[in-house]
């Protein structure tokens, strides 16, 4: 699919980009616009489970809502209202409803690029294409990596190291002092373990000639090609589209020391 | 003449934290296409001489290091990093910590990568070195058995193609067929290409046909032996035996008889005179301890219907990945099942309370560092008497009673994690049986133990055994299977398809398609059968 062979960088830089332009926009409807445009270019252009995409954005709403609700709750009151507007049985003045309204969407819009990214991006082309287009130092992005295998690793030892405790009696820590012991008493052989593991794994890949230089060739090279710059055109071509949009209809506004 | 792939000259290796030196004066070489086995008893420096040898000491090495390591006529030290790579490649011995990368044919390519092969060549030789090992289907590593992983690990550097490969005791972790077909596999390599082996191990079955000449390293780090294998083991098998080297079958059940050298090396040798008889098992007359009906787990276990008698030694065997553990699990109450009941002395153990389950079953988990909770030996074994409410009094004398009945007495004050291999072992099932728990499962408690700590465990468990303990152990030595066990089952794809006494198991001739083998003592008494047959067909 399109979205899953947009080079992993450019893809990454655009969001970036977007994400940064976004945060400068200060009204509802733009960010909206943009939300539905992200949301149906993920769906289009991407394969993945479809519902695990909606179990990811519900804690991000949740966020929003939470943002909105706090904003109106907690601001300032507003001098000069235009109006109010009832909401759960309440009375806001309009402008702190659109102000909170512009900080909640704010949030799924960043949420929806950066949901874009996770579910079309496989997380070791990233990498390689960052040592490759990005030059990000051998040594670090091969750790990461490295790291990466290592997390399901350790989530298997430390639920066998709680089993292994709680066989032992010491389940069902019954204050926070006990709690903070029981982790103390997990966090021991589980340094112990990683450590290990991670001095067997570094001396492996010295031993097959990894040194951490710069210079070295790739089994994937990561290219940039033409085609790559389709996705940046497409995503700030549509959010000029969609300022102008809220432009001519009159909502659009920048940052300009609301709140 | 020949030249010397690798040439020792004196070399003594110290550690910063050492006083004795771990590798002390040593001297050998090694021509092209030579064979070569490396015999130590565990913390003689076996994989610190890999170290030198691949050149990452002294560059890594927190110490001194003294005299010459030459490679293909060149100081190891005079190569740039990296660079020795090309010549020397090493398979370690834990398959899940040797690589980085999270597919098969990415991992074979990070060696490449990493000496700078162009990308052309590189997709030809990580095809090449995958189809060499028989690997080239697969794709994710963590989807791969132990084996299988050891067998990338193996592709990783044969894609290198060093002219030295060194094999730091590679089949420690795996289960004895894996393990076979692993030898198995090096044996078909060697005769397609050529490459210089060393293999490093202090286990010496499966390697004989394979390797010609040994060299032996004593505890101290000296050269003890250098020189032909076979011959040797014939004859001075008691001494490398008294050195902690496990011999192979043969040869170890010489000496316990105390035949005379020369001792057999293969079981096909073993005189048929000695045959041992059946050993005897007794049907537990006990009551019925514990109870599985229909359980079923995920999709883990299917239609698990099994009884445990009083008294009853069970030993549950298998591939990996058939379920073993999560049956032993379920059934000791650590996890309850999805569909199904377990009966402890016929209460379903939804209804036991924790604490006095706990006192009833005891569980020795695979690796014992994840069951210690205080930091002294003493602390660790009086834990549960203390937090039971005992009269003190009363539970030092059963702690001290513990201690030495699982031979930890002296070490009382040690850091747990600071005992050596088989004491943790030892530690982890005395923390098990010191409430004298009447019920104990043991997931592969001599996994990763060398030959004196898995005899001592043994003895141990057996004592337990005979004074009315029920034994619930998983393994993969079908030795330690036809030794004790009254009862075995076996599963496979999460169910039990074999459940009754060892003797019937060995009848049958489906072992293979379960990832099994014969023990020892039973492929004797075959091939004793089979000398016996007069040829009637001449071949």
């Amino acid at each position: 699919m399109f979205l899953h062979n947009v080079n992993p960088t450019v893809k990454a830089l655009t969001i970036i980009g977007t994400v940064f332009l976004l945060a400068f926009v200060f009204d509802p409807v733009t960010p909206v616009l943009y939300i539905v445009w992200t949301v149906i270019v993920t769906f289009l252009f991407g394969t993945f489970k479809k519902r695990y995409y909606l179990y990811y954005f519900i804690p991000f709403t949740l966020f929003a809502f939470g943002m909105f609700w706090t904003t109106i709750v907690f601001s300032d009151t507003a001098s000069g209202t235009t109006g109010t507007v009832s909401f759960l049985g309440m009375e806001f003045p309009t402008e702190d409803i659109w102000t909170a309204a512009a900080l909640g969407l704010r949030v799924l819009a960043f949420a929806s690029l950066s949901l874009l990214f996770l579910f079309t991006t496989n997380m070791v082309h990233f990498i390689l294409s960052l040592i490759q287009q990005l030059k990000l130092p051998p040594k670090i992005a091969y750790g990461v990596m490295a790291g990466y295998r290592f997390l399901p690793m350790l989530k298997t030892e430390f639920q066998q190291i709680r089993a292994a405790h709680r066989i032992r009696g010491v389940n069902r820590p019954d204050s926070w002092k006990e709690k903070l012991l029981q982790y103390q008493r997990f966090a021991i052989p589980l340094l112990a373990g990683a450590i290990r593991k991670a001095e067997r794994t570094a001396i492996a890949m010295e031993s097959k000639g990894f040194t951490g230089a710069k210079e070295r060739t790739f089994y994937r090279p990561m290219k940039v090609r033409r085609k790559d710059w389709l996705f940046p055109v497409m995503m700030f071509g549509m959010l000029g589209v969609t300022i102008a949009f809220s432009l001519y209809f009159g909502y659009f506004s920048w940052y300009d020391g609301q709140l | 003449m020949s030249q010397d792939v690798i040439r020792v000259e004196n070399l003594t290796l110290h550690y910063e934290e050492r006083k004795k030196p771990v590798l002390s004066r040593l001297n050998f070489s090694m021509e092209e296409g030579e064979n070569m086995l490396i015999l130590g008893p565990s913390g003689s420096g076996k994989s610190s001489l890999t170290h030198c040898l691949n050149g990452l000491y002294p560059r890594e090495l927190d110490g001194s290091m003294d005299g010459e390591v030459y490679v293909q006529g060149r100081r190891t030290v005079s190569y740039p990093a990296g660079e020795m790579a090309q010549h020397v490649g090493v398979v370690f011995q834990d398959p899940e910590t040797q690589f980085c990368m999270i597919t098969v044919e990415d991992e074979v390519a990070f060696g490449l990568e990493n000496l700078n092969t162009p990308y052309e060549s590189m997709v030809e030789k990580v095809e090449k070195a995958l189809s060499w090992v028989g690997m080239e289907d697969y794709k994710n590593i963590s989807d791969l058995s132990g084996g299988q992983k050891q067998k990338v690990a193996l592709a990783c550097i044969l894609a290198m193609e060093p002219e030295v490969l060194i094999l730091d005791e590679p089949t420690a972790n795996l289960d004895p067929v894996a393990r076979k077909e692993f030898i198995q596999l090096l044996k078909k390599l060697k005769e397609e290409l050529s490459f210089t082996l060393l293999v490093i191990e202090h286990k010496l079955e499966g390697w004989l046909d394979l390797l010609e000449r040994v060299l032996i390293i004593s505890e101290e780090g000296e050269l003890a032996y250098d020189g032909p294998l076979h011959d040797h083991l014939k004859t001075y098998a008691r001494e490398i035996h008294e050195m902690g080297i496990q011999l192979p079958y043969a040869t170890r059940t010489a000496l316990e008889r105390g035949w005379t050298p020369p001792y057999p090396l293969h079981i096909e040798k073993m005189p048929s005179a000695d045959l041992p008889a059946n050993p005897h098992r007794e049907e537990p007359a006990g009551e019925v301890l514990l109870k599985a009906e229909d359980v079923h787990w995920k999709s883990i276990l299917r239609n698990i219907n099994v009884t445990f008698h009083e008294g009853e030694w069970v030993a549950i065997v298998g591939e990996n990945g058939s379920g073993k553990s999560s049956l032993s699990r379920i059934l000791a109450g650590i996890q309850p099942p999805g569909k199904g009941t377990v009966s402890l002395h016929g209460r379903s153990l939804k209804k036991w309370k924790e604490n006095d389950l706990r006192q009833e079953i005891g569980y020795v988990f695979q690796n014992p560092e994840h069951q210690f909770i205080t930091d002294a030996v003493y602390d660790e074994v009086a834990f549960s008497l203390q937090h039971a409410g005992m009269k003190e009094a009363e539970w030092t004398r059963i702690v001290e009673e513990t201690l030495k009945f699982c031979r930890l007495d002296g070490l009382e004050d040690q850091h747990p994690f600071l005992l050596s291999q088989g004491q943790k072992r030892r530690l982890s099932v005395a923390t098990m049986i010191v409430e004298d728990q009447g019920m104990l499962f043991l997931d592969e408690p001599t996994f990763g133990q060398d030959e004196k700590s898995t005899s001592d465990l043994m003895s141990l468990l057996k004592e337990k055994h005979e004074n009315g303990t029920t034994i619930v152990m998983i393994t993969h030595d079908m030795e330690l299977v036809d030794k004790y066990a009254t009862k075995v089952l076996v599963m496979n794809e999460g169910e039990i398809t074999f459940d009754g006494q060892p003797e019937r198991l060995w009848s049958r001739s489906d072992l293979a398609d379960h990832h099994l083998e014969l023990p020892p003592r039973e492929q004797w008494k075959r091939s004793v059968l089979k000398r016996k047959e007069p040829a009637y067909v001449s071949s």
